[in-house]
């Protein structure tokens, strides 16, 4: 009998262990690439004018970790189109170095949309999570 | 009848063992994500790491 209550014991233990989530990985930038802080680097250099950008109007926030351009020339799309470059790269790297699969590109996608949304300073676009646009 | 009774008991920690490898996000437990198999998504620190790096961004840009 003390032999069945060990064994059920033991088994019990081996099932509670199960239940527990696995730890949860800190997800960070493991290594800096060459690649990531030159895209960092690029943002500094024009997060002035995107910050003007924004502030105007003509670009916005959207719920991917993206800018989307509303008005402007083509030196707008320029500064967007470089700026959406240098973020997926980032996002890219970091889905990479913790193995998050495309899935998890999409959620770190989506966890900096929400930092940038976060951020916008008052009367700048931002997309919501449900993909209305509003002025924050 | 011991038998059955190990039988059983393993037959039922085992599934239940199963049921544990469920992938499930931690963080908000609000707003859980299933990601890929065995891949756990720590939403708060993939948000800090984001914030981190966008004040490194705002940092940098505001010299």
């Amino acid at each position: 009998m003390k032999k069945i209550w060990f064994g059920m014991s033991v088994l019990a233990l081996v099932a509670a262990g199960s239940l527990l989530p696995a730890e949860a990985a800190h997800y960070d930038l493991k290594n800096m690439t060459p690649a990531v802080q030159n895209a960092i680097t690029e943002r500094q250099d024009r997060y002035s004018e995107l910050q003007s950008l924004k502030s105007s109007g003509a670009v916005g926030e959207n719920n991917h970790g993206y800018v989307e351009v509303f008005s402007g020339n083509a030196g707008v799309q320029s500064v967007a189109a470089a700026e959406n470059r240098d973020r997926k790269i980032i996002y890219q790297t970091i889905a990479d170095q913790n193995n998050l699969g495309p899935s998890g590109f999409a959620v770190v996608e989506t966890i900096f949309g929400e930092v940038q949304r976060d951020k916008a300073g008052a009367g700048e676009p931002i997309q919501t999570p449900d993909g209305t646009w509003i002025k924050k | 009848m011991i038998k059955i009774i190990w039988r059983t008991t393993a037959a039922g920690l085992l599934s239940l063992g199963l049921a544990g490898c469920t992938v499930k996000a931690v963080g908000d437990p609000n707003r859980p994500i299933t990601i890929n198999a065995n891949v756990i998504v720590d939403i708060r620190s993939l948000k800090q790491t984001a914030t981190s790096i966008e004040d490194l961004v705002a940092q940098g840009g505001k010299k």
